[in-house]
Order: C-alpha cells, then sequence, then structure tokens
C-alpha cells in the first residue's frame, strides 16, 4: 500500500468522540450489489462481488470475492421497479429455504399479494459481517 | 493499464478496495449458460460476470488463486464447521497475474470466473451427456426479453466453447 496509518483509536481535532478502528471496520458493508434484474440481467455497479447469477425470474444469487468467515452475516435488501403498475406491492428477500454461504446469498423479488417472483430494475442489497 | 501495488500478504478486502478506487469497472457482454443436472426441471442459470471484478481480473494482481477458493468451499462443506480459519489462502497466496477473457492465467478470466462460482459438478462434467451444460455466449445471443424465462434451457443453437477448463 502507498500508505498505512496504524492506529487502535480515531478522535475527532478536540480530542473527543473516539471510535475504534475495530469498531469502523467490523460496522463497514463488505460487499453490496446493485442489480438490474429485467431484461438480459446485469449487475449496475457492486463491491467485493464476482458475478451475479440469474436463477430465473426474480432469483439471483450474489458470489463474493472476499469471503465473509460463515455465512451468519446480515442482509440488507432493499428493491423496485421504476415501471409497471403493481410497484407498490413489490416484495424482496431472501430466498426462501436458501442459507447464506461465506461466499454466496441469493435473493429474490416478487409480488407481495399473489406471491408471484417476479424481475425488478433495482436490487440493492448489502452484507454486514465478519471477513474470512 | 494501472500498476497494481505489490498485494501478497495484503488482506485480498483491502485489494478489491485499492482496485474498486483505481480501475474503472469494465462491463462485459459475456454470459455463462448452465444448468444443474442435479435439477433438471429448473431453468437455464445465467452467470454475469461483475464489472469490478472483471477490471480487477484484467489488471491483474489483486485476486488470488482460484485454488484458494476451493480450499475454503472444502473446509465449509465440513459437518462440524463453524468459521473460517484459512483465510489467509486468499490473503497470503501470490495475486493472479493481468487476464483477458481467453488469455493468462487459467486461460483467462472466464474460465477463473467459471471455476469460482459455478459448482465443480458442472464445469468439470460440462460436456457429457447428449447436450452441454453450459455453455459461454455473448449477451447478445440470449433472448432480448424476459418472456417465458422460467423455460429457458441451453438450446442446440448456442455456439460452445471447447476450451473450458476441466
Amino acid at each position: 500500500m502507498a500508505s498505512e496509518l496504524r492506529v487502535n483509536t480515531l478522535k475527532d481535532a478536540a480530542g473527543n468522540n473516539s471510535i475504534a478502528t475495530s469498531f469502523v471496520a467490523g460496522g463497514s458493508a463488505k460487499a453490496w450489489s446493485n442489480l438490474d434484474g429485467t431484461g438480459t440481467a446485469a449487475v449496475i455497479d457492486s463491491f467485493n462481488i464476482s458475478g451475479m447469477t440469474d436463477n430465473g425470474t426474480g432469483d439471483y444469487t450474489n458470489s463474493i470475492s472476499s469471503n465473509l468467515s460463515n455465512g451468519n452475516y446480515v442482509i440488507t435488501i432493499a428493491y423496485g421497479n421504476q415501471t409497471g403498475s403493481w410497484a407498490a406491492q413489490a416484495n424482496g428477500q431472501l430466498k426462501y429455504a436458501s442459507t447464506p454461504a461465506a461466499g454466496s446469498y441469493s435473493l429474490t423479488t416478487g409480488n407481495s399479494v399473489n406471491g408471484s417472483l417476479n424481475d425488478f430494475d433495482r436490487i440493492h442489497s448489502a452484507i454486514h459481517g465478519d471477513l474470512a | 493499464m494501472t500498476t497494481t501495488p505489490s498485494f501478497k500478504g495484503t488482506h485480498l478486502f483491502d485489494r478489491l478496495c485499492w482496485a474498486k478506487e483505481n480501475l474503472d469497472g469494465v462491463q462485459s457482454d459475456i454470459r455463462i449458460v448452465f444448468e444443474d443436472p442435479n435439477d433438471m426441471d429448473a431453468p437455464a442459470k445465467i452467470l454475469v460476470p461483475d464489472p469490478n471484478w472483471v477490471s480487477a481480473a484484467e489488471n491483474g494482481g489483486v485476486l488470488p488463486p482460484v485454488e484458494s477458493y476451493w480450499e475454503l468451499a472444502k473446509d465449509e462443506a465440513q459437518p462440524d464447521f463453524v468459521k473460517h480459519t484459512r483465510g489467509y489462502l486468499l490473503h497470503n497466496t501470490e495475486p493472479v497475474g493481468p487476464m483477458t477473457e481467453t488469455t493468462g492465467p487459467y486461460g483467462g478470466w472466464v474460465n477463473y470466473l467459471i471455476m469460482k462460482d459455478i459448482s465443480p459438478s458442472i464445469w468439470q462434467k460440462w460436456n457429457e451427456g447428449n447436450k452441454p451444460k453450459m455453455v459461454i455466449c455473448r449477451k447478445d445471443q440470449l433472448p432480448a426479453t424476459r418472456e417465458w424465462r422460467n423455460a429457458w434451457k441451453i438450446s442446440e443453437e448456442l455456439a460452445t466453447d471447447h476450451n473450458i477448463a476441466a
């Protein structure tokens, strides 16, 4: 690395509001992705993701580059459809009956009213946890 | 091409941070279509390369050997697995050099990605049986709409790449 600061605690200029660097590192998102599930599905932008697998309608798997220590991490999901008459019924979740692994996790998106899976044009996810 | 710092021994996450900050994402039109022989009723799956990962692969010096992922997968498959204790395989091994789609280590980043993100049960036996279970193609070879997406299967018309690593 070009330069490196090795400190255990960060403080503001007045010497107040200290925070441990371990707190910062532990609380940072370890991966995130912004997918478009419509048309020929695509990754719009991301961090720490190697690829996205389109498993079928409204069903996606993100593969992680720098693995987490296990599958016990937290996944935050947001989703939306810029078009479509039923956008207010949109639903997104961890894929039913799937277990996140240290190197991948699966999401589904669909209609919360009738339970069908549907493709959305914005599928956002971020994960927090410990790296391997 | 941007010069990658010497990263051996640097945590892979930090290397990816460097790549995100210094390299422009590359949107590849490569797609890997595959079917799971253990779930014949499932539609064909499509692996989409991540643009930031592609730029790291093409620049070189960031990604670990793909064998590191295989070793971690073996650990995770153990019934008594709790957490990874061999993360150093990602961080302390010599990073892989520059790759194009089809040249460089592993015969290119397409092969590397297949071997990382697709089950070996598929890529090791992709051409056994009466039709290929995996095909490398371009985005425009796939249907442009999602109509009947859950009925998509690998068709005989899709060109096959016989140089896939096995």
